[in-house]
């Protein structure tokens, strides 16, 4: 039998966990909804389910609280996608450092929700398990280079932010959570396109040349991404990883 | 005839008021010193002189004359002397404009012998009083007025008088003065949103009134701000969870017309509601810290970020410096800039520059209608649309450019608008090359309570 993805949906709006729900069980996935942290901790205590999505704002224990309390038991592998009422980098980056894996703004369009639940489990499900990066305040360091995971830039050798594009760091982030392996192109694209497929039309060649030029690499001779040739690139430095960023 | 000027300043004004009356008075009070003093030495110096003469002319008087010339040395004095002759000879003298001392003598020696007045006309004009003593022998006495000289260092101190005079008057203005002057820059500087430092309540007391005073109108103007900013982010969030609602209803809908249109409407009003907290937000200063930030990969990134969307946008790097900055802020203008340069204009282009100073200079450039001189100030308030243009179905919430102003402020820069050579627009925004001061105080958990959490 195929297995149907479980999705719990933790909001404290009633019409909203609903038509939530409804909407993805229209879409082929199986849902609960629960209103709060408690009705969440007494459901999973049962249930496995292959993806939470959450609110950040809720009466009692918030998103933040909950999520990071998931990471730290035994859920720490679940997918979380956090729902957050502001647009805001800041939110977005607490989201993010809190250990959630993707988060939408509201109000947001109910295919999107279903197409951002679909990329984060093809995302988890794609990662081999040597490097899931998803703890809080993260630095990966290569290099001279490090790389703020949550603020989503670059740090040079002096601290110096040099911020990367959107379609750059998805790219880089898939070359450090796989160093030292060759992925190629379709490889590429299917880790890097979690979302906005419409964003990857550009070549994964024209991504890597950016992405080259933002780390200073020279394309004849890079110290970071090798081509190889007829199989696809490969990043040849060792990725270690940092305590907080700060 | 002009009339002189009353000067503008009260600087001008005071010292003017101080100096003219300190001047007069001590001169009044100078000139008055003076006469007393001459009075007094007038009145001492005709008494002397009319004991004296009374003496001289009794001791002349019974001396032997063959002994009277070996005495005279003994009777002169610096203004006058006895001679034993008839004098040089003169004009009689005009009594009606006689000196004082010639009715001193009068007075004294009139009594006793026939007296006679003779001016001479000389270098120094004098006078020669004439008697002849009992034995008919002739005595002259040749007086001759001088003023006594002024001493050599009263216009010393006069002047020392006169310097002191403006030493005081300098000193009292500035006293005057440096409270109010420092009061107005304070005042200059205060912050509308009440994020800056009260003024010092110290100083004189009609000072510290006026400290007092201000800071509690700006205490006021600051609540007021803070409240128009509370209910505008209340407002703007609570209207997420229905827009939210209403979303994922539509998406129940069948497919058709009215369910597109229903959903651009609710994207329109999304926006609208985003951009009311976005803007409160940026009222309520920004407590990001302050980050080197290479500049032409900033921008680049977004410019990259803008082609991934299928948007074009043209990127002139500049020199590659770093510079000091709020980057979640930056990037919030820049966006700003660059959605209302998509909209309205084409061919845009974000150019990156160094000023000499070390600060960056970013345009946003764009070839498009651009903006009529009188609007250019006025895009910039909050929910002011350009009335002539199809900004209506462009669904521009009209709080864009305010917000990216702003938040330009934050950053301690500042942003222009002004049309192009050629048509279109630049938005130009001037960085500097690091934050200075402390991150703007917050209070509480957000300088405006947003109920976002």
């Amino acid at each position: 039998m195929e297995h149907v993805d479980h999705i719990l949906i933790v909001d404290d709006d009633r019409e909203i966990r609903e038509l939530v729900g409804n909407y993805l069980q229209k879409n082929g996935l199986r849902t609960t909804v629960v209103a709060d942290g408690r009705q969440m901790r007494a459901f999973l205590e049962s249930t496995p389910v292959d993806l939470i999505v959450m609110d950040i704002m809720m009466p009692g224990d918030d998103g933040l609280v909950l999520c990071r309390e998931l990471r730290a038991g035994k859920h720490k592998a679940t997918p979380i996608l956090m729902l957050t009422a502001r647009n805001d980098d800041t939110d977005r980056i607490i989201g993010l450092e809190m250990g959630a894996d993707d988060y939408l703004v509201k109000p947001f369009v109910a295919r999107e929700l279903l197409a951002r639940i679909n990329a984060v489990l093809r995302r988890t499900r794609m990662l081999p398990p040597n490097l899931i990066v998803s703890e809080a305040g993260r630095l990966l360091a290569f290099g001279k280079w490090r790389l703020d995971t949550t603020a989503r830039h670059l740090l040079d050798s002096e601290g110096t932010i040099v911020a990367v594009s959107g379609g750059e760091y998805r790219l880089l982030r898939v070359f450090l959570d796989h160093p030292q392996r060759v992925l190629s192109r379709d490889q590429l694209l299917n880790l890097t396109q979690g979302r906005d497929a419409d964003l990857f039309d550009r070549s994964i060649d024209l991504l890597v040349s950016r992405l080259r030029q933002r780390l200073l690499d020279d394309a004849r001779d890079p110290a970071y991404i090798k081509t190889v040739r007829s199989e696809g690139y490969v990043f040849t430095y060792p990725v270690e990883i940092l305590g907080d960023a700060s | 005839m002009k009339t002189p000027r009353w000067p503008r300043t009260l600087a001008a004004r005071l010292t003017l008021i101080f100096l003219v009356s300190l001047v007069v008075a001590h001169g009044l009070s100078f000139g008055l010193q003076f006469y007393e003093r001459y009075q007094s030495a007038m009145t001492m110096m005709l008494g002397n002189l009319e004991q004296d003469l009374t003496t001289s002319v009794a001791v002349l008087e019974r001396l032997p004359a063959d002994e009277r010339a070996a005495w005279l040395p003994r009777f002169e004095h610096p203004n006058y002397r006895y001679q034993l002759d008839e004098g040089q000879p003169g004009s009689a003298m005009d009594m009606s404009t006689a000196p004082v001392s010639v009715r001193s003598m009068l007075a004294t020696l009139g009594r006793d012998y026939a007296l006679t007045f003779t001016t001479i006309k000389d270098v120094r004009p004098h006078y020669q009083a004439h008697l002849r003593l009992k034995d008919g022998s002739p005595l002259t006495i040749d007086v001759r007025p001088s003023i006594s000289p002024l001493s050599p260092w009263l216009p010393a101190v006069l002047v020392a008088q006169l310097l002191l005079l403006l030493g005081c008057t300098w000193l009292a203005v500035r006293t005057v003065i440096r409270p109010l002057t420092r009061l107005s820059n304070a005042v200059d500087g205060l912050d509308p949103n009440g994020q800056g430092e009260p003024l010092a309540e110290e100083g004189p007391v009609e000072v510290v009134y006026a400290a007092v005073a201000v800071n509690t109108l700006q205490e006021r103007i600051a609540t007021h701000v803070k409240e128009r900013m509370q209910l505008l982010a209340a407002i703007s969030h609570d209207l997420q969870t229905p827009i939210t609602r209403m979303k994922l209803r539509v998406e129940f809908m069948d497919d058709s017309a009215e369910k597109d249109k229903l959903c651009n409407d609710l994207t329109e009003m999304q926006h609208l509601v985003q951009e009311g907290v976005a803007y409160a937000r940026s009222m309520a200063g920004s407590s990001e810290p302050g980050r080197r930030v290479d500049m032409d990969a900033f921008v680049q990134s977004l410019v990259f970020d803008y082609l991934d969307t299928g948007k074009q946008v043209l990127f002139t790097p500049g020199s590659g410096a770093a510079i000091e900055t709020r980057p979640h802020a930056l990037r919030r203008v820049l966006v700003n800039l660059a959605d209302n340069a998509l909209k309205f204009g084409s061919q845009v282009e974000i150019r990156v520059d160094t000023r000499p100073d070390g600060g960056m200079l970013i345009q946003v450039l764009d070839r498009g209608p651009g903006i009529a001189e009188h609007q250019l100030a006025e895009v910039v308030k909050p929910f002011y649309r350009v009335e002539s243009s199809r900004n209506r179905e462009t669904g521009g919430t009209g709080l864009g450019l305010a917000i990216a102003q702003q938040l330009a402020l934050t950053l301690q820069g500042t942003l222009k608008l002004f049309n192009r050579e050629g048509g279109g627009l630049c938005a130009e925004l001037t960085l500097p090359a690091r934050i200075t001061g402390p991150v703007r105080k917050v209070v509480g958990d957000s300088a405006v309570d947003l109920p976002a959490r």
